[in-house]
């Protein structure tokens, strides 16, 4: 199928994916709600919107059936963001005073 | 899935260019490098996040007390459209894939709505901000929160909810095309690669309100 055909991702996955991501919104919104206690707040809140992403990705961006080059492309992305993120945090986690004309407020 | 898997079909080469050897190579092709644009694209919206995770980090009770200030029912309500438009969005591929064009633009149409519904929703939000003063930068005039250098976080917000909405404008003017384009005849199951790339745009847009509505709304 991969050489000769275009994947069609039936109906009834579409819906069960949509049907997925719907319940994870709600339950989101509900954990807003409940507001526990950080970290375990943002732990949460991210890791359900991790859960969505990859399964948007997965079926209805169709990766899961896709070439894995496809896939890989979107997993450097990632990467390069992470450097981008963490390396600019191994210099604004440890300075002394933020930034001089911030704390004026 | 077997039923699922469809044969293209091969000898319709109107749409290939001579420099690809068939209809499949070309589809790859068009497909590997919208990937790569969506990977600019994370790193477009990569700065803006590392901005946020950086002033999080400096000022976590800022930000906490900000996003309480925000409406979680409306973004949770917003985050549900958009979701449905993306499925809209994967049904219209699969009524082309199928060679039903009258799906197909119907369903294009579905999409078309919600991202409109998105803005108008995000619209009526921007503008209960403004009458409340949260303006960005210097104009900020909102006095409900505390904290010190409150702006920081309404400046972010309006930055990433306002580039992603830029982004559902310019995916509505993509599927006005399609649906044009389609109502032309111009897709059928043997070239539909413009609707399947707008669609990998439009998941795209998708997957970065899903982490917006945690880091603005929820995370509080």
């Amino acid at each position: 199928m991969e050489a000769q055909g275009h994947h069609i991702t039936s109906v009834k996955t579409l819906l069960t994916v949509a049907t997925a991501l719907i319940i994870l919104t709600i339950i989101t919104v509900i954990f807003g709600y409940l507001n526990f206690p950080p970290p375990y707040n943002v732990i949460a809140a991210i890791g359900i919107a991790v859960v969505k992403a990859s399964l948007v990705a997965m079926f209805f961006m169709n990766l899961y059936w896709d070439k894995k080059f496809n896939a890989l492309i979107l997993v450097i992305s990632i990467i390069f963001l992470s450097a981008l993120v963490g390396i600019t945090m191994l210099d604004t986690m440890f300075r002394h005073a933020i930034i001089p004309t911030f704390t004026a407020g | 899935m077997a039923d699922a898997v469809a044969e293209s079909s091969h000898g319709h080469d109107k749409h290939v260019f001579h420099h690809f050897v068939d209809a499949h190579q070309q589809f790859d092709a068009s497909k590997m490098g919208m990937w790569i644009f969506l990977a600019t694209e994370i790193l477009f919206f990569g700065g803006l996040f590392a901005a946020y995770i950086i002033f999080r980090s400096w000022y976590p009770q800022t930000f906490v007390e900000a996003s309480d200030s925000l409406n979680r029912a409306i973004g949770g309500i917003n985050t549900v459209v958009l979701i449905i438009s993306s499925l809209t969005m994967a049904l219209a591929i699969h009524y082309i894939q199928r060679n039903d064009k009258g799906k197909t633009i119907l369903f294009l149409g579905c999409t078309w709505v919600l991202a409109a519904t998105f803005m108008v929703i995000k619209g009526f939000e921007w503008s209960e901000h403004f009458s409340e003063g949260m303006y960005a930068g210097k104009a900020y005039a909102y006095t409900g929160v505390t904290a010190s250098h409150a702006y920081i976080f309404y400046s972010l917000y309006y930055l990433m909810t306002g580039l992603h909405g830029i982004h559902v404008l310019v995916g509505m003017g993509l599927i006005t095309w399609l649906m044009i384009k389609t109502k032309r005849g111009q897709f059928s199951s043997d070239y539909f690669t413009p609707v399947e790339i707008t669609g990998l745009y439009w998941h795209l847009v998708d997957i970065i309100w899903i982490f917006l509505l945690p880091l603005f709304y929820i995370v509080a």
